[in-house]
């Protein structure tokens, strides 16, 4: 058999290809190797919410550099590693799988969505690993997935139970149209699920609770469903969406004259929306927002939000998000749990490590977060302060306080 | 409300033609789908965005959009076409979907994901009739939609090019044997389909005053729908076809349910591939696969 040039030209680069491809994903070191706390994030870099992804990311590489600068955790150097989801929950699960094995970090901060969650929070009891969403508040997805799933979010009933009264008491709404985006689960259990409930509880009747007007992800198109919002003439509107979406529909009621309030739920929280339709007040709940009083929450956004805005592929404008806060305090809490159980992350050690980060975040009280104190309900979600803000003339207001454990925050 | 959801349709058709447009002329002459054409119309939308919103007049903006789809268009023709265009069908069509992937992440990684927004008085200038409103963006969307149609349909009939393309869509080996240049003109046509993507991309940013980096998947799902119900081999197939997918998507919306609105849309596809597989004003070729 002879070679051509030509042949060995490609051998050489088909081998060039595979020294670069061993080059690139060098076997992972053990931690106690490299004497590293490792941690792990989903994260939607890419897809529909990859502001939120981003914006994680670079709160987490701050934390990382604060950490590592006041010496670490235990003397170890603390590592975050990061996976982009893209808001999928296969690729989420995948991400989880990845991290518990071959990173073999010792706890999960994420994924960001319910969806992903529901198919990820599985595995994370599956390999035991701690994973705590950042964002996830749609009823039940941590309950379900006992005990390895934690959420530091407030369930959405919860917080509807608080923002509706507001809502109907402060601009005496009588009746609402609902119109939501049906490819996304959280947004779909508001609008199908939760509020229905909570605006009859309240004296609010829903004018179009048996045809729902639905869109889906990505769609611009949205003014037949408003002409049919508007043609039932309701006091206010329901929007279960995220706020990019909430966007498309704010800017067609505006179009078509329709300027009645709007509520829905925390995926609304962003600067985004408040230029959409200034004229338009917008209830929604928020664990966190970037303009709140607390000194905690003012710090973590004086140091944040330069690093943000000065991120490419970000808005100039962008403030932080409760979901950075959310995901912060997240890993915050992992570190506690490092110091507190003595975890010194050497092999052979990792399974018990891992029980005992679970076990801290089962047994949490009063961890100081950016904006409260924050504990663990049985359910897997935590119990901590919430607010009903409103959004108008290009701010949101905090309106009301309220607290997810029955017992207060 | 029907008068106004029959506005809302007739727009909405609009932005599909406008689409189909740029599909089916590349399907017309080439017979391969080139899904990148949805990232195109996204990508024209977002250049003539930036530009608006720095603000730069409209016709700096379209054209910006225009000149910006149809550079990518061009790209694609070099790199994830003409290598695979004697692999077998679905090769390119693969390759432009990879391209439509790749120019999300470009304009995800550029612009970020938040929806861009145009100032509010793009909204503000509104006519009303007899209950009826209707937005000068919509005007000019309804309009320009007329006239791109047109000036295409003259591109294609009445020019030096036109014929050549239609010489290369009805026999490629007799067209060539009498001169015209295949390579050019597949080119010219990758190149008329960005710029009209693009156009298009621009004038519904500023109808819709919004856009993300995901708007060209589900338009660009309903434009092919847009193309097959009118014909691919008749440029005012999709002016026909536009308004009665857009009109049939609102009124399910207004009148049976949002929820069944796709079933719809795509029902009425495939109903047509099953009936009259050459479209409404299409006419029937007996060899698809033909390519240049």
């Amino acid at each position: 058999m002879t070679w051509s040039p030509l042949q060995n030209s490609r051998a050489a680069m088909i081998a060039a290809v595979a020294a670069f491809a061993l080059a690139s994903f060098p076997p992972t070191p053990s931690a106690a190797q490299t004497g590293e706390i490792r941690i792990g994030a989903i994260v939607p870099s890419s897809g529909p919410f990859a502001e939120w992804g981003r914006t994680n990311t670079i709160t987490l590489q701050m934390l990382e550099e604060e950490v590592n600068a006041a010496g670490g955790v235990n003397g170890a150097k603390l590592k975050i590693t990061i996976y982009d989801d893209a808001a999928k929950p296969a690729q989420a699960a995948n991400s989880l799988r990845k991290l518990a094995g071959d990173d073999q970090v010792l706890a999960v901060a994420g994924p960001l969505t319910s969806s992903a969650c529901e198919v990820a929070f599985p595995v994370a009891n599956q390999t035991g690993v701690t994973t705590t969403s950042q964002a996830s508040s749609k009823p039940g997805v941590a309950a379900a997935n006992r005990p390895w799933a934690f959420r530091n979010t407030v369930d959405e009933a919860v917080l509807a139970k608080v923002s509706v009264p507001y809502f109907q008491k402060t601009f005496g709404i009588k009746s609402v149209g609902i119109i939501y985006d049906a490819k996304d689960a959280v947004s779909t259990a508001i609008a199908t699920r939760i509020m229905p409930g909570v605006m009859k509880e309240n004296g609010v009747q829903v004018l179009n609770a048996d045809n729902l007007l639905s869109f889906n992800t990505g769609e611009l198109d949205v003014s037949a469903q408003v002409t049919t919002l508007k043609s039932l003439n309701p006091a206010g509107v329901i929007i279960g969406a995220d706020y990019s979406q909430a966007v498309t529909v704010l800017r067609e009621m505006k179009r078509q004259g329709l300027t009645v309030p709007v509520i829905g739920g925390t995926p609304l929280i962003s600067s985004a929306i408040l230029s959409a339709a200034p004229e338009i007040p917008v209830v929604a709940p928020a664990t966190f927002y970037a303009t709140m009083d607390q000194a905690s929450a003012k710090a973590f956004v004086a140091k944040l939000q330069p690093r943000l805005r000065a991120s490419s592929g970000l808005p100039p404008e962008i403030e932080p998000s409760m979901y950075d806060a959310n995901i912060y305090e997240t890993v915050q809490m992992y570190i506690e749990a490092v110091k507190s159980a003595g975890i010194s992350g050497k092999p052979g050690e990792l399974e018990a490590a891992r029980t005992k980060v679970r076990d801290h975040m089962t047994n949490l009280k009063n961890f100081q977060g950016l904006a409260g104190p924050i504990s663990f309900q049985p359910t897997g979600d935590a119990a901590k302060a919430f607010y009903i803000v409103q959004g108008q003339n290009g701010a949101w207001s905090t309106k009301e306080r309220g607290c997810s454990a029955a017992g207060g925050c | 409300m029907f008068l106004q959801q029959l506005v809302n349709g007739l727009t909405l058709g609009a932005v599909y033609t406008l689409v189909a447009l740029s599909f089916s002329l590349v399907m017309g002459i080439l017979g391969i789908l080139n899904l990148a054409i949805a990232e195109l119309f996204m990508i024209g939308g977002f250049v003539g965005f930036s530009l608006l919103v720095s603000g730069y007049p409209i016709p700096v903006a379209l054209g910006a959009g225009m000149l910006a789809a149809g550079l990518f268009a061009i790209v694609i023709e070099r790199v994830a076409y003409r290598p695979l265009r004697d692999a077998p069908l679905v090769t390119p069509m693969l390759s432009t979907l990879g391209f439509s992937i790749i120019l999300q992440n470009i304009a995800t990684n550029y612009w970020g994901s938040d929806p861009l927004q145009l100032p509010g008085y793009f909204l503000a200038t509104r006519f009303e009739a007899g209950g009826v409103q209707i937005g000068a963006m919509q005007l000019v969307v309804l309009a320009a939609t007329i006239i791109l149609v047109g000036l295409l349909a003259l591109l294609v009939r009445r020019t030096k090019i036109g014929r050549a393309l239609r010489a290369i869509a009805e026999n490629r080996d007799v067209a060539r044997s009498l001169g015209v240049s295949a390579n050019q003109l597949t080119m010219v046509a990758f190149l008329l389909s960005g710029l009209l993507a693009g156009a298009a991309g621009v004038l519904v940013g500023m109808h819709y005053t919004a856009i993300t980096p995901y708007v060209g998947v589900d338009t660009g799902l309903k434009a092919i729908a847009v193309m097959v119900v009118g014909g691919v081999t008749n440029i005012w197939g999709a002016l026909l076809a536009g308004p009665i997918i857009g009109i049939a998507e609102v009124m399910t919306v207004a009148y049976g349910g949002s929820q069944l609105r796709d079933f719809i849309v795509y029902g009425i596809m495939i109903l047509i591939l099953l009936i009259r597989p050459q479209g409404l004003l299409g006419e029937a070729r007996a060899e698809w696969s033909q390519r240049v």
